[in-house]
This record gives structure tokens, sequence and C-alpha cells, in this order.
């Protein structure tokens, strides 16, 4: 079971609250080592995609895999889970928080209150070891329940939303223990809206929206779904210019922002120095991946819209 | 490692967590003590309802309106009577009183207060010749009365008999050996009662454990480790824990008190004899306890598992509470006669056969109904388990925002 060659697989997952599909036939599969982003906008379903392949809610139709198991709870020992809602016992102290996570997981109590010391040391929260939940802050309390999740050093580490409510200092912590967790040869798989960090992190993504697959692939391939942008800046700027540039251009600052034409763009900036603008400035940029997800969730959401009614001329 | 194996390690991770967060806390020494503030109010209510008594017993007085050779006759029946009575169980003493005219409306007029003697309320009076004893009372006063009846009978009797030396008794005490039918009864309700009275008061505390969980939002982490059968019966094992060190302790400050109690509540404890021996009835004993216990708790966990405010744990547990009552009485009913009609359909259903369980250790020696019985009931734990973690999965679970099953219950059209 444990050589399937995915660390996750969904095949057609579909979830119903009521009348409604809240995940509609999602699949995924998760290569083994990998960091995989799950994207989407709020409410598309990745929560209760990760719940469904974690075994906490039961799909209505379709299949998963974890590391080869069939059911979910059979890799349970070899998987660590940061939920969206954070929760800790308020009474517990840190350690014992990280070591009872552990337990959970098949940990002895003995080895998880070691790591659980060795990982807050290795965290900056040495001195916050015996202090009770309740008393550290909501950044501290959120890193030590993240170590409570892979205290068990898990095959399969699922993380939803983990960088939400984390100040930029523990969001780079975050992400170095997200790599690390990796080198050690873990599988992620996170759940995030923030596109930062997933172009930073992820070896594969994929978007969710309206409770569907929208896009499946590498940072560099979602990226690819739009062509490169460019950004001139003439030395000088008046009505006639306009006409010069193509279509879509448009004002960006003290320049101007528009697709790279299918021709390229040496003919077009032949035809400007010609007419006496010139090239104060000139950058070609590829889209980052903030700009492909808005443009695929973008996308979903006006499939999912009924087309306006269109004027009949008279 | 085997699911099964798995399954107990979680549970048992779970119980340990409940166990140690509840034990290790200065509100658990509240609760240990708890019964020690109960005493407490008991005793200062008894003592206060006893000075009660005995202060309005002080007041009264019993009237003797005879001529002075019967007040004589009844005054020495009295001393013969009263000896034999403990001090707290004595009547209102005698007074004797001279016939000045007629006597019945003398008495009323004393029992209405009129011509109260000395400030001293009259609970009764005897008057008439002893040969035709009358004895008036007021309403409330019919022990008093019944006193004074049974003196005028006795000092006929003596009169009549002409021997007034009468042979004194001797009180002569013995512990018998032999199980007695009423210290059966007696040890069958004491069982349903123990039971009853150790459920009622511990396993109320298993409720709200499901609600710290859904509060701390800590259940989606045990949601995706743990099974959440494992999680139920972890919180209940965790709890029975608590209450198991409870009873242990007091149990074993009780059974040293009892070196200290009187000789006659000592001798009275042993003759509670049950018919399956004492050791045996112990066990099974401890063994309903556990049953019932796990029985209501798991159905309070359910219960509670639903509820996600302390109102709403108060509203559903009462119902809980009520049909425990209604168990207790239905299987004290049943303890008296354990093979009558209603005590076999107590020790049958599951919620009231731990309590009718006992009441037939304690009535009849047979052993082998109760390891029946025994398994009966853990496979109801395993059933409220069941359909608890189901409820909870689907009420709870499947949205942060989804209505529990029972309110559910009362929608009108569309679902969460």
């Amino acid at each position: 079971m444990s050589s399937h060659p995915s660390a996750v697989v969904a095949d057609g997952l579909v979830k119903r609250f009521g009348d409604r599909r809240v995940v509609d036939g999602v699949d995924l599969v998760v290569p083994r080592g990998a960091i995989y982003g799950v994207l989407g906008p709020n409410g598309a379903g990745k929560t209760t995609t990760l719940r469904m392949l974690l075994g906490i809610i039961e799909p209505d139709e379709g299949e998963r895999i974890l590391l080869g198991a069939r059911h979910p709870r059979d890799a349970g020992d070899r998987v660590g889970y940061l939920p969206e809602e954070r929760g800790l016992y308020p009474a517990m102290k840190a350690r014992e928080a990280i070591a009872f996570m552990g337990a959970l997981r098949g940990l002895d109590w003995a080895t998880g209150r070691a790591r659980a010391a060795e990982m807050l040391e290795a965290a900056g929260l040495g001195h916050a070891a015996d202090e009770k939940i309740r008393k550290l802050s909501k950044g501290m309390a959120q890193l030590v329940q993240l170590l409570g999740s892979v205290v068990h050093r898990p095959d399969l580490i699922v993380l939803d939303e983990p960088f939400s409510g984390l100040d930029p200092v523990n969001q780079e912590r975050l992400e170095a223990l997200i790599l690390a967790e990796r080198d050690r040869g873990a599988t992620i798989l996170f759940s995030t809206h923030v596109m930062a960090h997933a172009q930073r992190l992820c070896d594969r993504l994929a978007v969710i929206a309206g409770g569907r697959r929208r896009f499946e692939g590498t940072v560099d391939e979602a990226r690819g779904l739009l062509p490169p942008q460019v950004r001139y800046v003439p030395h000088h700027a008046d009505t006639a210019l306009a006409g010069l540039l193509p279509a879509d251009a448009a004002r960006d600052g003290d320049g101007w922002r528009f697709q790279l034409p299918a021709e390229g763009i040496e003919g077009l900036l032949t035809r400007l120095i010609a007419a006496g603008y010139g090239i104060a400035g000139l950058a070609i940029e590829r889209p980052g991946l903030h700009e492909a997800f808005v443009r695929i969730v973008g996308e979903a959401a006006a499939a999912a819209t009924p087309a306006p009614a269109t004027e009949r001329a008279a | 490692m085997t699911p099964f194996r798995r399954h107990l390690r979680q549970t048992l991770t779970i119980a340990r967590r409940d166990f140690t967060a509840t034990v290790f806390t200065p509100i658990f020494l509240l609760f240990l003590f708890a019964p020690v503030i109960m005493l407490s109010f008991s005793l200062i209510g008894g003592l206060g309802a006893a000075n009660a008594t005995r202060g309005t017993a002080a007041k009264q007085r019993l009237v003797l309106l005879l001529p002075v050779d019967d007040v004589r006759a009844v005054m020495a029946a009295d001393a013969r009577q009263r000896s034999l009575r403990d001090d707290d169980r004595a009547p209102p003493r005698l007074i004797p009183h001279p016939v000045t005219g007629d006597a019945a409306q003398e008495a009323r007029a004393m029992l209405e207060g009129r011509g109260a003697i000395g400030g001293l309320s009259v609970a009764a009076v005897l008057h008439g010749p002893l040969d035709r004893p009358v004895v008036t009372y007021a309403a409330g006063d019919r022990d008093g009365a019944r006193y004074l009846a049974g003196l005028a009978r006795d000092a006929a009797l003596v009169r009549r008999a002409g021997a007034p030396a009468l042979a004194e008794p001797v009180l002569e005490r013995i512990v018998t050996a032999a199980p007695s039918a009423g210290g059966r009864d007696a040890s069958a309700f004491g069982a349903v009662f123990g039971i009853f009275f150790l459920t009622l008061f511990l396993s109320g505390q298993v409720v709200g454990t499901m609600a710290e969980e859904r509060n701390n939002k800590v259940i989606e982490v045990l949601a995706a480790a743990v099974p959440l059968e494992s999680v139920f019966l972890g919180k209940l094992l965790g709890m029975f824990g608590v209450a198991v060190l409870f009873v242990a302790f007091w149990g074993t400050l009780v059974s040293q008190a009892g070196a200290f109690l009187p000789g006659d509540i000592g001798a009275g404890l042993r003759q509670l004899s049950p018919a399956v021996g004492a050791g045996p009835f112990a066990l099974l004993f401890a063994a309903y306890f556990a049953t019932a216990y796990l029985l209501l708790g798991s159905i309070f966990l359910g219960v509670g598992a639903q509820a996600s405010t302390m109102r709403e744990i108060q509203m559903l547990s009462l119902p809980v509470t009520i049909v425990q009552v209604a168990m207790f009485a239905l299987a004290s009913a049943g303890a008296s006669d354990p093979d009558g009609w209603l005590a076999i359909a107590t020790q049958l259903f599951p919620l009231s056969s731990p309590y009718a369980m006992a009441g037939r250790a304690a009535a009849l020696p047979a052993l082998w109904p109760h390891a029946l019985a025994l398994l009966w009931q853990l496979v109801w734990v395993a059933i409220f388990i069941t359909v608890g973690a189901r409820l909870f999965r689907r009420g709870v679970l499947q949205s942060g925002s989804a209505r529990p099953a029972w309110r559910r219950l009362f929608a009108r059209g569309g679902t969460q």
C-alpha cells in the first residue's frame, strides 16, 4: 500500500450540504515528496476537500487514496494536520500539547515530550515550553499547533490556510519549516488564498473555484496561461501615442502596459522610435501566479454566472 | 499495529488527557470534598430539625385529668414505658391536673389553649375513670394520644391483676449470621439506591466534555486523528476514572468510619446480607456501578455533544436525569420481588438494568444472570456511543454552522 506512487489521490470527490454541491467532482494527484498547493477563493471548497481527504467527513461520491490506503484512517499515524480553525486545550502546557498531538498519532509520550522541547527550542519558543497555551500569543499558539502536527514525523502533512493569522516573521518561519519537512521526505499539501506563498513554495498546485478543480499543474504552467506583459515608458507622450500602441494598452504610472503582441515587439518599437517617442523604459514581464489565479477564478465565476440578455437591435 | 490496538491506544490517550485535565486542577478538590459540604449542610439541617422537634416536645404536655389514684397508676405505667424508649423518641411529659367540673369540656378547653398550663401547650388529655378512659387530642398529636391510651390500658391491667410489681424485661442483643429476608430486601434497596445516587452524582459531569472540544476547536484535530467513537469512549473512560477515584476516596473513608459507628448501627449494617454473598456482591456492585455510569454517561455525552452552549447542555440533560430517576423508581419497586414481571422488565431494559440487577444480586443467589446482564449492558454502551458519535459527525462536523440533529428535528424544511 505504501508503495503507491502518489501521496494523495482524489477521484471525483463530491460533497453536498443540503441541496448545495460544495465540492463537485474534484480530482487531485499529489506526488510523493512534493509541496502541493490547493488554491481557491473563500468558499471554493478547499477545506471541505481536505477534510474529505483526511476522513473527517465522508464524501458523498468519489474515492480517495491517502499514502496508499483506501481509507484515510488506515494511514492516520503517518499524517499530520493543521486545521483552518486552530484549536488547543488552553490549560495544557505547550510541550504537553505537542506531545498529546503526537500521542494521538501513535508517538509515545516520552518521545513526544523530548521532541517537543527540541522543536520549540528550534522555533525560538523554548522559553514557552512550560507555559500554558492560554498564556501564549495567538501566533505562538499557532506555531505550537503546527509543531504538534509534525512532531510524529509524518509522511504527509496537510495544512489548511497555515499562513493566516501569522505575522511576516512567523510566516517566514513557517515557510522554512515546510521546506525542511519536504527535505526530510514528507509530502506537504496545503491550502491558501495568498498567492505569494504558493508561488514561492509549491511544486504543483490546483485551483479550486465553485467546488470544481479549474487548474492543475506547476506554478510555471499556471503563469503560462497568460501572455507576457510589456511595460513601455516613452520619452514624451501625447494623444497620438495611444494610436500606435496595441488596443489593450492601458496607462500604468508614467508608462503603458499591454500584452506582448503575438508577432513580437520589434516592429512596434521601430514604429515608436520613428514617430519620435523613443524608449525611456522597457520591460517584458511574465505574469505572476496572482494574475493567473485571478484569471482562472474569474473565468470560473463567469462560467457559473448566466450571461446577461443581449440587447436586440431595432 | 492492528486497528483494534490503534483504536485502544487512541481511546486511552483521550481518556488520559481528560482524566489529568480534570484531576490535576484546584477545582477537583472542590468536587472531591463536595460531599463534606453536602454532609455539613445536612448535619446543620438535621440538628436544626432535631432542635425544633425537641423544642416542640419540651413545650408540650400530656395532661392527666383523672382522680388522684388513677393519676398515680398512670404515672407508674409511664415510668415503666418511658424507660424502654430512647430519649429522642420519648413522648411529651405527663402533667396531672385536678378535675374541677365536666372533664370532657375541660379537656377541650385545654386543647384549645384556654387555661393553658404555665405557657405549655397541651397535646392530649386523658380523662374519665381508668375503667372507661377517654383521650382527647388535637389534630396532629395522634402519637401523644396513642401513648396516653397505652398508659391507660397498662395501668388498668396492672390494677385488675393486682400485681403492680412486674418483672422488668431484659433486652438481649445478638448478631445473627444467617441472612434474613429483611436483610436481603434492605440490601437490594440499598444496592439500587447506592448505584442510583452515585451515577446521579457523578455521570452528569460527562455532559459538558464535548462542549469543551467544540469551543476550543480541538475537535477538528481529534476528528482528523482519531475515530469519533474512540473520542467518545475515551472521554467517557476518562471521566469514569475520575468517578472511580472519587468513589475509592470516599469508599475508603466510609469503610474506616464504620469502626466508629455506634454498635447498633454497625450491627445493623452487618445484617445487610446479600444473597450472592458479600464478596461477589461487592464485585457485582462495582460492575453495575461501572455499567450504570457508562450507560448514562454515554447518553449524557451524546446529548451534550449536540449542544454548543451551557444553556443548551442544561436543557438537554434535564430529560436524561428525569429518565434516570424513573429508572430508579421502577428498579426500587421491583427490588423486593426480583422474579416479578416488573423486576424482570427493569432487568431487561438497558437503562434500568444495572440498578435492577444489583437488586437481584442482593435477593437471589444465582450468578449466571449477572454475566449475561453485564454483557447486555455493555452492548448498549457501545450502541449509545456509536449513535452519539454518528449524530455528532452528521450534525456538527459536516459544517461549522450545521445545526445539531435535535434542532433539525424541529426545523421547518431546508437543511444546512
